[in-house]
């Protein structure tokens, strides 16, 4: 083998190494770099945080992408749960047609819809600005605070109309659950349920971030 | 002289790409330590790529004989594994109870499971693409998937 020959022979041995060395960095790179796109995304999630300072101060937070939620629930066929579809019968509802108050709510203005206020417990139910609003307060009894009886737990939800028709959209006994998780997708940064009591803390919000605060 | 250093260079080469192929899809992580007096501790890791090879010499019989329940839970699976690589770094659950601790998380592309408490602690991860793959293998052959 002449001498150029072996040198060509040589450095090409030496090239190969070099590209078959530093393959597992090029692809560990390229893979980073898949990893880092995807997390730039603009999904919303949904949020739940339970703080209860009854013994050990637990706190459970879930996180839950809500375009995740959409494609896991069709895939979980269990009971009464089909098709991303919550069945109900009648008994459930003790006799009340769900659908036709639904219907009522909708087609009604604005207001005040149900208002109960007693020494145990306050309720309210209200349609506002496209969202149904549901307040239950429950008071202690032998306990008050400046002449009013002390709050013993506080309950709010806030659903977006949308999302409630969405809710009722598939049959007359049935809950979708994937349409409304799409219409509260398609919803601004909202608060949907609050519950505060002596012991717990319940929050369930929606917004952009991965993250729980 | 030359061929000796062209051999070494072939078997180092083959190595390399070995090892590239092996570790392609990751390394799966098991962290156990046992707190108490005697207590176990089990901390291994194993190319991920491994895992689904493996499986391949499982008779399949044995996966037939899988309980109706995780046979019912396989196509849930790979829909989660799959969704869940389009959400690197992202912490899905965590529950804090006193001394507890237990978290499940994605980091990167494995899904990373979290259990920490005063007897325990364990932690465990798995690349999702290894998990799809199981599943998809099992999914194959369970009855009634």
């Amino acid at each position: 083998m002449s001498l150029l020959s072996q040198r060509i022979s040589r450095r090409a041995s030496v090239a190969l190494a070099a590209a078959v060395l530093l393959a597992p960095v090029a692809l560990y790179s390229q893979s980073v770099t898949v990893t880092s796109d995807s997390s730039g995304t603009s999904d919303r999630w949904l949020h739940v945080r339970v703080v209860s300072t009854e013994s050990k101060n637990e706190t459970v937070r879930v996180n839950v992408p809500l375009d995740m939620a959409e494609k896991v629930l069709p895939a979980i066929n269990k009971d009464r749960l089909h098709n991303g579809k919550v069945r109900f019968n009648d008994s459930d509802m003790n006799g009340v047609d769900l659908k036709a108050i639904l219907d009522a709510v909708r087609t009604a203005k604005d207001g005040e819809f149900v208002t109960v206020q007693s020494n145990d417990s306050d309720v309210r139910v209200a349609k506002q600005g496209g969202y149904l609003f549901v307040h239950v307060t429950e008071k202690t009894a032998n306990s008050t605070k400046n002449g009013k009886p002390s709050e013993k737990s506080r309950v709010e939800v806030k659903i977006p109309m949308k999302v409630v028709d969405a809710l009722f959209s598939a049959g007359k006994d049935e809950l979708d659950l994937v349409a409304a998780l799409r219409a509260l997708s398609a919803h601004g940064d909202t608060e949907l349920v609050s519950v505060k009591s002596d012991d717990n803390t319940v929050r369930i919000w929606l917004d952009s971030k991965n993250i729980s605060d | 002289m030359i061929i000796v250093a062209k051999c070494a260079l072939a078997l180092a080469s083959t190595i390399v790409v070995a090892g590239v192929y092996t570790f392609r899809e990751g390394v799966i992580k098991v962290d156990v330590d046992e707190h108490r007096d005697g207590g176990s501790h089990v901390h291994f890791w194993v190319p991920a790529a491994a895992v689904p090879m493996a499986m391949h010499f499982v008779p399949k019989r044995h996966f037939r004989e899988m309980p109706g329940e995780a046979s019912e839970c396989l196509p849930l699976l790979k829909i989660v594994t799959s969704e869940l690589r389009r959400y690197p770094n992202t912490t899905f659950v965590d529950v804090q109870d006193g001394n507890d601790h237990v978290r499940v998380a994605t980091v990167g592309s494995k899904i990373q499971i979290d259990v920490v408490n005063s007897e325990e602690n364990v932690h465990i991860a798995v690349p999702l693409s290894t998990v799809n793959d199981v599943a998809n293998q099992l999914a194959a052959d369970a009855p009634g998937v």
